[in-house]
């Protein structure tokens, strides 16, 4: 088994080296004698362009098990991010993950690591990992949808996710106040 | 019927005679098979009581035989290889009827849906078109080094082509490099008939991790997003030698078909590989008038109840009111008795108050209300008595410590109850001790008087005797405390009295002390004592076995599956 993990592993830096996705990153650690350490990756991912996420490389720990790749990384972001589909340790909840759900062999890091690129402006709200998030993303969602351009809007002028929190909090607040305006 | 049943009494005399006669009688001859079968499936049909349900134990090699009608019967009506039938019946659960429907209506949609063949893509590229050419066009496939992403490549068409194909070793081995463990010695590989080409130890790897860790019987393809399952030939190739691999793979089928077929159930005891047959306890409604304990053929030890998940012979009572009862314990026993020695309640709102300390001028934390501790009537009534009470027979507080008499009498009546339940279990707990202490018995027995070993048998009779008897007493409690007061109840409690009463006396006579010159008396005492306990036990089952099938019993509350 951990034959075939540190070969593939290998491999994937190879190809990784080679060629990589624009703006990410990912690299093994390095153990405290020098040497490198395969089963723990240090990754990067950007945020896409014209997303709340923009600007920002969120930082990502990938531990591979000794029976990869039949099982899959686990992937943790640090320090952990406030999306409804993170833990709040960090880890990542996501079906290509999961070994019982969508997680296959043939899956390579790239894949991995652009899937996550795009959960982060794409939640996945039936599977909510941490409450906060979820909530809020849950009551923004509904009280957004009838305001015309509140998206674009948040999208333009909140790059950074602490901002968009801000954003999204004074929003929500606003709307429930002029809920509670409209209906005295 | 009844002669088999009186020549395994005969058992010791003439065995061989014995056979002829089953075989003759035609009706043994399919439990030849197994002479340890013989014992209690015999002894299990022929004396079937009111309150025995008949079932059958089956070995997995009879549940895979099943399975492989199923099979057969839907490979000949579709006319599809076996395989794919199995994989069909999996997918629906070994739902036939709606199989046949379902696939009859759109049978693309069920084989994609079943992982059998690849949904089609609207906009086929135009490579496609090399049908012709089968496996030796995707041997070119596999060297593109460049392309890691199997899926990227241009789905076939490979519709005519169901079953996986095995290549033969590549003639060129440094062209395919497995894009999973990217070892460039693999000379050897298969596919499913997807195409997505994987090594062949890579594969072995993946099916036993899945077959092994994650207790799978749905083995889908290995490249991404490619839900084709593999069949059972492709697995038992992939897994090479691993015969313990494939075997739990069998064990996973077999436990799925059980899993899906209402009158089969796993035998709950650890490792044990047999299922149990028992077509009238498969509907919930059915579970209302049978208490449907069965054994499984491997051992008469393991004893289960096949409609709920109470690992014990609970008959007389049936699943619902075993399951309440067994809650209720659990839930209430200790607390209970706490409470009850411990606590008053307000005789305003009735919460649970423990005093921990003061004087008796008590105010209710949650309505403040103000009562006396001692009386239990309001503290207006009081004045300025605040160690004493001297108004005890006062008219408001007699009436508050009538209403709380009265929700103390519930928890009275669950207690008496529930002791009684507690002492049979454990009595049965004490049986291993009972047990040793006659074995010595029976050792005394021998030496001072003239009786062998088989005569002083008895004892040891007895003391099993007493112990079913104490299970089957046991829960008469937990049926008794369900059962709404009247003429029936009365009847089921004089039943279980009678029963109790024998029971205790031959306890008695078990345990006393032994006296050389008595023992023919008490070997007398103790065989009598016997047989008229194990009347008693069966007038208690059949009794209750009756009512429940006659809906005789009126229960005190709701009871899940009684209306």
């Amino acid at each position: 088994m951990s034959g075939i993990c540190r070969a593939r592993l290998a491999e994937e830096r190879k190809q990784w080296r080679k060629d990589h996705p624009f703006g990410f990153y990912a690299k093994p650690t390095k153990a405290s004698d020098g040497s490198m350490n395969l089963l723990e990756w240090e990754v990067g991912i950007p945020g896409k362009a014209t997303t709340a996420w923009e600007g920002g490389v969120y930082k990502l720990m990938m531990t591979f098990p000794e029976d990869y790749p039949s099982k899959p990384p686990k992937c943790k972001f640090n320090p952990p991010l406030f999306h409804p589909n993170v833990y709040p340790s960090g880890t990542v909840c996501l079906s290509i993950l999961d070994e019982e759900k969508s997680w296959k062999p043939a899956i390579t890091i790239k894949q991995v690591l652009l899937g996550i690129q795009e959960l982060l402006n794409d939640p996945n709200v039936n599977d909510p990992a941490q409450s906060d998030a979820y909530t809020m993303f849950k009551s923004v969602e509904t009280f957004a949808s009838p305001c015309v351009g509140f998206d674009s809007k948040l999208v333009k002028t909140y790059p950074s996710e602490a901002a968009c929190r801000v954003y999204l909090v004074s929003w929500f607040v606003f709307c429930s106040i002029s809920l509670t305006q409209f209906t005295l | 019927m009844s002669s088999d049943y009186e020549n395994s009494d005969n058992e010791y005399y003439d065995d061989e005679d014995d056979m002829m006669l089953e075989d003759e009688d035609g009706s043994a001859s399919e439990m030849d098979v197994d002479a340890f079968d013989i014992d209690y499936r015999t002894s299990g049909k022929d004396k079937l009581k009111l309150y025995e349900v008949e079932y059958d134990p089956l070995s997995q090699r009879d549940v895979e035989k099943m399975m492989q009608q199923d099979v057969e019967n839907i490979s000949g009506i579709f006319g599809v290889d076996s395989n794919i039938a199995a994989l069909l019946l999996r997918h629906l659960d070994w739902n036939k009827e709606k199989l046949i429907e379902k696939y009859m209506d759109n049978p693309t949609a069920v084989n994609t849906a079943a992982g059998i063949s690849r949904p089609e893509r609207s906009a086929e590229p135009p490579r496609s078109s090399s049908r012709s050419q089968p496996s030796q066009s995707l041997l070119n496939l596999g060297p593109r080094r460049s392309s890691r992403r199997p899926t990227a490549e241009p789905p076939k068409s490979g519709k005519t082509k169901i079953i996986e194909r095995i290549s033969p070793p590549v003639e060129e081995p440094q062209a395919f490099v497995c894009p999973i463990c990217f070892d460039e010695t693999q000379t050897e590989t298969y596919s499913l008939h997807c195409e997505h080409r994987f090594c062949t130890s890579c594969w072995n790897t993946y099916i036993t991790s899945k077959i092994r860790t994650e207790a799978e019987h749905w083995v889908t393809c290995m490249a991404e997003d490619c839900s084709l399952v593999a069949p059972d030939s492709f697995i038992r190739k992939a897994l090479q030698e691993d015969n313990s691999t494939w075997n739990r793979f069998q064990e996973l089928l077999v436990r799925h078909f059980v899993a899906c077929n209402p009158s089969l159930k796993y035998c709950p005891y650890p490792s044990c590989t047999y299922t149990v047959s028992c077509p009238s306890a498969s509907s919930r409604s059915s579970l209302t008038t049978i208490v449907p304990i069965v054994t499984c053929g491997a051992s008469s030890s393991h004893k289960f109840c096949f409609g709920c998940h109470v690992d014990d012979d609970h008959r007389p009572v049936v699943c619902g009111v075993a399951k309440m009862w067994l809650q209720k314990c659990q839930d209430d026993s200790e607390t209970a008795n706490w409470i009850k020695s411990n606590t008053k309640e307000c005789s305003k709102c009735q919460s649970t108050i423990e005093k921990n300390g003061g004087c008796n001028h008590m105010t209710c934390k949650k309505c403040k209300y103000e009562f006396c501790w001692v009386c239990m009537g309001p503290w207006s009534e009081h004045g300025t008595a605040w160690y004493s009470c001297n108004r005890y027979d006062e008219k408001a507080s007699v009436d508050a410590r009538d209403a709380q008499s009265k929700s103390r009498a519930s928890l009275e009546r669950y207690l008496h109850y529930y002791n009684r339940w507690a002492n049979h279990e454990q009595s049965a707990k004490l049986s291993m001790e009972l047990y040793a202490k006659t074995e010595k018995k029976m050792d005394e027995m021998q030496m001072t008087s003239e009786l062998t070993w088989i005569e002083v048998q008895f004892m040891k009779k007895a003391v099993d005797e007493v112990f079913k008897c104490r299970m089957t007493l046991k829960w008469t409690y937990a049926m008794a405390y369900y059962l709404d007061s009247g003429n029936q109840k009365e009847l089921f409690e004089d039943n279980q009295r009678d029963l109790e009463r024998a029971v205790e006396e031959l306890s008695e006579l078990i345990e006393s002390p032994l006296e050389p010159e008595s023992i023919p008396s008490l070997r007398q005492k103790v065989t009598d004592k016997t047989v008229y306990v194990q009347k008693r036990n069966e007038i208690v089952l059949e009794d209750t076995a009756k009512g429940l099938l006659e809906g005789r019993w009126k229960w005190n509350c709701s009871i899940e599956g009684f209306d």
